[in-house]
């Protein structure tokens, strides 16, 4: 029997607890008991009728540089952490889709460089059009994109590469990231991220 | 340690001579607590403890069951002293006794569940400290100066609550009873900032604002003024009021249904009603206070906004709809209920127009409830052309959403509006065009709220938010500030053509009032889910991570089965919070055994019982 099945006969006892006890009791406040009852138990039965998401918190996805052969490896690690680690995968959609909240990411290696990829993940104030159109007048509103290589998300200079060989692999154009654009750690230690310096974590005014 | 044992044989030698049995005693014991400094050297050597956790249980649910029954229990003393202010002060402008009676009787549940509430509070910090230390050690090195005007804010709002409590008799008449409101209004003061600092402790851990250089108050001061501060505030502020209506009504409810006595089921009949008019007071308000704090979330972070709209836990606004739907459901029968038994002759009158408003209220419950997207199959996405249904797709949407929430705001108001004219008959001159102006008002308004819910579909997601919805919400409160006066000033001069009748409720009506509370509470412990879910895997977010076993949100079926625990152990506590403050009258009135009411049990409606026993 599955956990739901499981939980699922506990609400249900729940209810038919509180059931029996509408039946054959008489008692005023025991009988008010069995009602809350009832309804507790069919809350509960409801949130198990819902898609049961639990969520988890991002697997760290370790670029194993001695693995990597070919860029193509690359994107395959930056597949993972598009939808793990990255959450691109929470607003951006890859192909037209009605819940997307932001740009569709379908064939957007093929429209942006690497080098602007790299500053639309790390620094997405940088250059910004309205509703995403290339043109017009940029910056009307500033960009819900966070800093990806901040926290909470956090991504390293590896992973933000990798992701980057992804988007270009999807949008079947050659990737343009290669094995001597990653990082060897022990050679550029990654400067630890002060809670201060986050890009979720406003600066208040002092004065 | 070898070296340890050691210098004991050494000791031991040297006490042996002398044959110091105490120290030698000592000696043993020190040697007994040796393995414990064992560990602790060995703790220290590889950093302080982060967490601590405890079998079957798990650290994490047992904070999670103590931290929201301490929240609900917060809520409820925080919420009954805004409640019995507002009887006593109807009571000492208005001069109807029987409120003043009904805020004493509140008042007096309050020093059990303060006792209570404080104790939770105290078994939660113990708690955090000992599970969770190194984020309290953060917290405290952040949040350190309001700890202390939070401790000096308790004391002061417990003096407050003594004198306003045992002052009450003391201070019924003339320029006392002005001293003793304003001790009121002095409890509800006290008690409003005993609510926003901490709030500024937990809004810190999902929008945190956090400066390095400053002084110890700076950095504090920085970190409570974060954005979703003032928002909380604001909604648990409103849901606070609700809540004591609607446990107010419940135990109203509860006790309808056990008296036998005609006078006492008039007086509960009144509570109820009294209890369920304040809730619904505020329910009416606190979607848009809800509004607003996820607009901030949004705007804070849009990430924790999709997360908790449309990640994994948009499912949960599903079953939120559901809540907030029986609710307003639960509201609304109760006053038709009122109509039908209270005042005879009128539910052939009101029967077209109630069965219209319930058949609104379950449409758009009906579309409050679509899901965004749905569980589909392969095939049937197929079918669907995508896991968007093309009919239920677009009901999905915020724009439909936020418009049947405003609607069935409206409809629930219209059902007070109803109530409270039924039984009676316009005289006023202008009651004709008073009445068309309201109707023309109310018409106008839905209409209106349903043009902007469709046009939202066509604007862009930032103009719907920022203009659309609040001008639907300031529709709805436009049309609530219009028609609340009109209707008073008719009623000052309308004939009462049946006298309300109390105590003539059906049982039902008292289930009603229970089912509102328990709809309340739970809805309180889903939401405080999602809000500490939308943190995901940080404990202070994008700030100090969560680096337990338990740095994951559990799927909404296994976390329903601890709301519905906390939901139901809470009942039972406010329960024997009530038994316990009505005990001791009890047993005064069996000793006096002249029927009379012990004190602190509220006059029956239409006055007290002293003034029914000299007339």
């Amino acid at each position: 029997m599955s956990e739901v099945a499981q939980l699922q006969l506990i609400a249900l006892s729940i209810v038919g607890f509180g059931i029996l006890i509408l039946l054959f009791i008489r008692a005023t406040f025991v009988r008010v008991t069995g009602f809350v009852f009832i309804v507790l138990g069919l809350f509960s039965l409801m949130s198990l009728a819902v898609p049961q998401l639990a969520s988890l918190p991002p697997a760290e996805e370790k670029v194993d540089l001695a693995s990597i052969k070919t860029p193509t490896d690359i994107a395959a690690i930056g597949q993972t952490v598009f939808f793990s680690k990255g959450q691109c995968a929470l607003c951006h959609s890859i192909g037209p889709s009605e819940s997307a909240r932001c740009p569709d990411l379908k064939g957007i290696g093929a429209k942006l460089s690497k080098d602007f990829l790299y500053e639309s993940l790390t620094d997405p104030q940088a250059f910004v059009y309205q509703d995403y159109r290339h043109g017009g007048v940029p910056k009307e509103y500033p960009a819900t994109m966070p800093r990806i290589d901040k926290d909470p998300i956090g991504l390293s200079k590896n992973e933000i590469l990798a992701v980057i060989a992804f988007l270009q692999q999807m949008s079947g154009e050659p990737i343009s990231v290669s094995l001597s654009d990653l990082e060897i750690p022990g050679q550029t230690p990654k400067a630890p991220v002060k809670a201060a310096e986050s890009a979720l974590v406003a600066k208040a005014r002092t004065h | 340690m070898r070296q340890g044992i050691g210098t004991i044989q050494l000791a031991l030698r040297a006490v042996s001579g002398h044959g110091g049995w105490l120290a030698g005693l000592l000696l043993t014991a020190v040697w007994l607590a040796l393995p414990s400094i064992g560990v602790a050297a060995e703790g220290t050597a590889t950093g302080p403890t982060e967490y601590r956790d405890i079998p079957y249980i798990g650290s994490r649910n047992l904070v999670w069951i103590v931290a929201q029954l301490h929240l609900l229990l917060a809520g409820f003393v925080l919420g009954v002293p805004i409640f019995a202010w507002l009887c006593e002060v109807i009571a000492w402008r208005g001069g109807e006794k029987r409120y003043d009676k009904l805020a004493k009787e509140f008042t007096k549940l309050l020093t059990s569940a303060y006792a209570t509430t404080a104790l939770f509070g105290g078994i939660l910090l113990f708690l955090l400290v000992a599970f969770y230390p190194k984020l309290m050690n953060y917290l405290t090195d952040v949040f350190f100066p309001s700890f202390l005007l939070y401790c000096l804010l308790f004391l002061l709002e417990t003096a407050t609550l003594y004198l306003y409590w045992y002052g009450w008799d003391a201070m019924q008449y003339g320029k006392l009873k002005t001293l003793h409101v304003v001790l009121g209004f002095l409890l509800n003061f006290f008690a409003l900032f005993i609510m926003i600092v901490p709030n500024a402790w937990a809004t810190f851990q999902s929008s945190p604002v956090v400066i390095s250089e400053g002084t110890a108050i700076e950095r504090a001061w920085a970190a409570t003024w974060n954005p979703t501060w003032w928002p909380i505030n604001i909604h648990r502020l409103i849901a606070n009021v609700v809540l004591g209506g609607y446990i107010c009504g419940a135990y109203a409810g509860v006790r309808y249904l056990s008296v036998k006595n005609p006078e006492e089921r008039e007086h509960y009949d009144w509570m109820g009603y009294v209890g369920n008019f304040i809730g619904v007071f505020g329910l009416l308000a606190l979607p848009f206070a809800g509004y607003w704090l996820m607009r901030e979330i949004y705007q804070y972070n849009q990430q924790m906004g999709i997360t908790l709209m449309g990640g994994f836990l948009s499912w949960l606004f599903i079953i939120q709809a559901m809540l907030i739907g029986v609710l307003f459901l639960g509201s609304n029968y109760y006053f038709w209920l009122g109509i039908t038994y209270r005042i005879p002759g009128s539910e052939g009158k009101y029967r077209r127009a109630m069965l219209m408003m319930l058949v609104s209220l379950l449409l758009c419950l009906a579309v409050w409830m679509t899901p965004h997207s749905l569980v589909a199959s392969i095939e049937e996405a197929q079918k669907m052309g995508g896991a968007h249904h093309p009919l239920l797709g677009v009901l999905g949407v915020m724009s439909a959403k936020m418009t049947v929430s405003n609607l069935m705001i409206l409809i629930t108001f219209m059902s007070f509006v109803m109530y409270w004219r039924a039984g009676k008959q316009d005289t006023a001159g202008w009651a004709k065009l008073g009445k068309a102006v309201m109707g023309a008002v109310l018409v106008l308004a839905s209409l209106a709220v349903i043009v902007l819910g469709v046009w939202g579909y066509f604007v862009p997601a930032i103009v719907r938010i920022n203009y659309f919805s609040t001008s639907q919400v300031l529709i709805v409160i436009f049309v609530i500030l219009t028609i609340t006066p009109l209707t008073a000033l008719l009623l000052k001069s309308a004939k009462t053509t049946t006298e309300m009748v109390w105590g003539s409720m059906p049982p039902r009506a008292g289930y009603a009032l229970v089912l509102n509370a328990v709809m309340v509470i739970l809805l309180m412990t889903l939401m405080g889910y999602a809000r500490s879910s939308s943190r995901v895997h940080w404990h202070v977010y994008g700030v100090m991570r969560d680096s337990s076993p338990y740095a994951y949100s559990p799927a909404l079926g296994s976390a329903s089965l601890i709301m519905a625990f906390c939901t139901f152990f809470f009942c039972i506590l406010v329960a024997f919070i009530f038994w316990v403050a009505t005990m001791g009258d009890k047993a005064k009135a069996a000793a006096s055994g002249k029927g009379e009411l012990p004190h602190g049990i509220p006059a029956m409606a239409g006055g007290a019982p002293e003034e029914r026993q000299q007339g």
